[in-house]
């Protein structure tokens, strides 16, 4: 559950919050199910790439956020309200996607906007939410909301960013697979973010970056890059996406054969790809950043187990009703947890509507520590109201015979980092 | 060929897959695409040998129809038409009122998936429905029976097709360029307003209208001249695609610009998602940034690409008559070879379109099962999720790549023997045909590469 701080003194409102939250939960749940019936239903504007690069994200992001709804809805609402989604597809385009935050603000009366994937539709779209002070949830792992470039009405307080999540891979590495670590990359901004992270990270754990190797993003083919990599590499850390993942495996493979270096990768490469695909076989023994177990462990949680059996995902990451459909197991839980984040926000700040929006982002803000739990399926979280960001565990699979198996679980203190702003001292 | 164009139809289609998934893309970049082009070109390029080899009057056999039972008169067209406009109706009003996720709301799923992606492969694989739920037609006669008055305005002959081209080309500029074009409230009224504009040109100017200036009926027209079913003598008759285009009468040079620009815009809605035409523009293809980014250049392109076949088309008409010697003007070769690119325009409608119609057909699938959204269950459907799991597999890929191909394949390989049962009509003997036909046959030859080019190419959108 999201505790939100008791000590807080310079949030009034949380004190008259805490009181109504807890005279909610008092009462008898059929009573607060009939006035859930009865009222207002809490809008949730829900900005989902339907169409676009970002689609096969955006039907899983969705088929989360049903199942969660669903859920609070069952469970009582909010403050005894009904949540209704109000899905608008951005097209993942981020001009198109200010207009669908305008959209929730002015047309549809939305609470809140929420759900935002794509890195470039949430800068895109941020700005706007700001303007028309709509607290805007993201779910994108981005380091845009960390690094102080957004907004005080823009906050990502249910998945972890790439920037946490990239330097918390580097004591594994250096401690478990080798020392001499050479990068592969797309040179773009993704890459980037990898290039600029894991360094100083590996550096700062005994480590060195040997070689960086940067890929066109138009490349199809990468034999001719391979034998950039140093023969003293001990550690490969490739980050690849797009179309050609599966012919860079292949050809890595071919390239390497047997005699091959650890290798470490980004499970984004092959989210939604079934790990036990024809032509994967090189992957077998490497070594997969996740940022949810998308195989159910040994030790899987009860937590894990329902979250699974509620949004409709078999022990292996698939869809119930077609295993070859892989979800992005990885990234999704960033919904489900946001939306019991901003539940637990609003029934913390009393939220009644559009006036308590400043309220409600306060009530957030006032939160730490998440307890792993149904609401938090993924782990634990520790969140940072000053940055508005969550920090939580990161978890590192090895993969035997087409199964991921979890290796490591960082601690959240591996992934934290100094604050780069402070959100809280901007005026709403 | 019929049977390989019903198994087609009934599959369908689907664009986009996200950047950081390798997916559909990813499995195909494995595939041996150049030994599968290679031989759909090999394909296309020995039916072109074939047909030189042909005895005169073999291909025209060829397109010769099987008459079935005699046509009756279609009494009941209005009412379906009236039908139709009335399911239209509530359509736009979903549009207007219902949810605003183009994968739940009805309209954005009726007009993509249904209308645009599925009918008029339907009718340009099978046989003219349009004429049946036509929702402008049937409302058109009805206002006119009952208020009494006739079209007080005669239609401007010398116009043509033009209008129809015109908004057609607006049309793909909709399709492709426009930011939300699955928007529930954007395409209320692009609907809504269509509708009515339209139902006022008929009113106003009878059928005429419809036929010649209604972009809709013109290009569905079109596509029935490809379908196997038609009308011969008085009867309904079968053929192989194509046979319509032979049996029927020439066309008029608007008309046969229009069955160019079917092919042109159809071949850029592929284009413009390749690495190589983001490229072009500048624009990192993992990263695309969004279609409002790119509005005008997209617009750009979906005019140059047009001229540019219609230039090359005519290219090869003008050498043709040279090299065949029937020396007929250009816009007279035009007219007459024109019809010819249909069926490629059409292959290209099915393989484009049938990932799409994959998965978007499933959401038309949940609607129909739930279509007030009150849990109603219909098809049994309520516990069965979307999927996209058959792209994740290496042999359902290669399955719907492969169907992509044959349709490509099919498309050209009845575009060469419909252009040479044309070429044959006019020439004094076959070899002055095969001569004639010879450029444009390795113009459809070096198309069937391109388009299964696309297909094996990798996409950024």
């Amino acid at each position: 559950m999201t505790k939100p701080i008791k000590t807080t003194t310079r949030r009034g409102a949380l004190k008259t919050l805490a009181g109504g939250a807890a005279g909610a939960a008092t009462l008898p749940l059929w009573a607060r199910y009939g006035q859930a019936q009865s009222a207002e239903p809490i809008r949730i504007g829900f900005q989902v790439h339907r169409t676009g690069i970002g689609a096969a994200y955006g039907r899983w992001y969705d088929r989360t956020t049903q199942a969660a709804v669903k859920l609070i809805n069952e469970e009582g609402g909010i403050n005894g309200r009904m949540v209704e989604i109000v899905a608008e597809d951005d097209g993942t385009d981020p001009k198109r996607g200010a207009e669908v935050v305008e959209k929730f603000a002015t047309q549809h009366n939305c609470d809140v906007g929420y759900g935002t994937l794509f890195s470039h539709v949430v800068v895109g779209s941020a700005p706007r939410a700001g303007e028309l002070k709509l607290p805007y949830f993201v779910v994108s792992e981005g380091h845009h909301v960390a690094s102080g470039m957004l907004n005080r009405y823009t906050l990502q307080p249910g998945i972890t960013d790439v920037k946490s999540q990239v330097q918390a891979m580097a004591p594994f590495i250096t401690g478990n697979l080798g020392k001499k670590v050479t990068m592969v990359f797309p040179d773009y901004g993704f890459g980037y973010d990898h290039r600029d992270n894991l360094g100083p990270a590996i550096e700062a754990s005994g480590g060195e970056v040997i070689a960086k190797i940067a890929i066109p993003p138009s490349e199809t083919s990468f034999t001719k890059y391979f034998p950039k990599i140093p023969r003293e590499t001990e550690v490969l850390y490739h980050v690849m996406v797009g179309p050609a993942v599966l012919t860079f495996v292949k050809e890595l493979g071919e390239f390497f054969g047997p005699a091959r270096p650890e290798i470490f990768g980004f499970i984004d490469s092959l989210e939604a790809v079934d790990i036990a695909s024809p032509g994967l076989e090189f992957l077998d023994g490497t070594y997969m950043w996740e940022g949810m177990p998308r195989h159910a462990q040994e030790d899987q949680s009860e937590f894990d187990r329902f979250y699974r059996g509620k949004v409709g995902v078999d022990a292996r990451g698939a869809s119930v009703s077609d295993p070859t459909d892989v979800s992005t197991y990885a990234h999704m839980f960033g919904c489900w947890e946001t939306l019991f984040v901003i539940k637990a926000g609003m029934e913390a700040a009393d939220y009644r509507g559009p006036d308590d929006r400043a309220a409600l982002i306060e009530a957030v803000e006032a939160m730490t520590e998440m307890e792993h739990s149904r609401q938090h399926p993924q782990g634990a979280k520790l969140f940072n109201g000053k940055t508005h960001q969550v920090f939580g565990p990161q978890f590192i699979s090895r993969v035997e015979d087409g199964f991921l198996r979890k290796v490591h679980t960082t601690s959240i203190e591996d992934t934290l980092y100094p604050d780069e702003v402070d959100y809280t001292t901007q005026p709403f | 060929m019929p049977a390989r164009f019903a198994i087609i139809l009934m599959l369908a289609l689907w664009p986009g897959l996200a950047h950081a998934h390798a997916s559909e893309q990813g499995y195909v970049l494995l595939l041996p695409t150049d030994v599968y082009i290679a031989a759909g070109v090999a394909s296309v390029a020995l039916t072109v040998l074939l047909i030189a080899l042909l005895p005169p009057g073999a291909a025209e056999a060829l397109f010769r129809p099987a008459t079935l039972w005699p046509r009756r008169r279609p009494a009941l067209r209005h009412l379906t038409s009236c039908l139709s406009a009335l399911f239209l109706g509530f359509l736009v009003w979903r549009g207007m009122t219902g949810p605003h996720d183009p994968m739940i709301n009805p309209l954005p799923l009726f007009v993509w998936t249904v209308w645009w992606v599925a009918l008029v492969a339907v009718q340009g694989l099978v046989g003219n429905l349009w004429g049946w739920i036509n929702p402008v037609t049937g409302p058109a006669a009805l206002i006119a029976r009952l208020s009494g008055v006739r079209a007080p305005l005669r239609w401007p002959r010398r116009l043509g097709y033009w209008p129809a081209v015109a908004l057609f080309l607006g049309f793909g500029g909709f399709l492709m360029a426009d930011p939300a074009p699955t928007d529930p409230d954007r395409l209320s009224i692009v609907t809504g307003v269509y509708w009515c504009a339209t139902l006022l040109g008929t009113l106003l100017f009878g059928p005429a209208f419809v036929v010649r200036a209604e972009m809709t009926t013109v290009i569905m027209r079109a596509y029935g001249r490809m379908a196997i079913l038609g009308r011969a003598r008085g009867c309904r008759a079968l053929g192989v695609p194509g046979w319509q285009a032979l049996a029927g009468p020439g066309v008029p040079l608007s008309l046969a610009v229009l069955m160019v620009v079917l092919l042109g815009t159809g071949s850029f809605d592929g284009i413009n998602e390749t690495f190589w035409w983001l490229v072009m523009l500048g624009l990192n293809p993992l990263e695309f940034p969004g279609r409002s980014v790119i509005i005008p250049q997209t617009l750009a392109g979906l005019v140059l690409v047009n001229l540019a076949l219609i230039t090359a088309f005519c290219a090869c008409l003008w050498l043709g008559e040279r090299l065949g010697g029937t020396r007929r003007p250009l816009a007279v070769a035009f007219r007459r070879f024109a019809p010819s690119i249909l069926p490629i325009a059409l292959g290209y409608h099915v393989a484009h379109y049938l990932t799409a119609l994959l998965v978007d057909g499933q959401y038309v699938l949940k609607w129909l099962d739930d279509p007030l959204g009150r849990g109603a269950n219909l098809l049994g459907l309520a516990d069965t999720y979307v999927t996209t799991g058959f792209f994740n597999t290496q042999h359902t890929v290669r399955a719907i790549w492969l169907t992509q191909a044959g349709a490509v394949v099919a498309g050209h390989v009845v575009a060469i023997l419909l252009a040479h049962a044309l070429a044959m009509r006019d020439a004094a003997d076959r070899r002055q045909a095969v001569l004639g036909q010879a450029p444009l046959a390795a113009f459809m030859v070096a198309y069937t590469f391109f388009g299964l080019w696309l297909l094996a190419s990798p996409r950024g959108i």
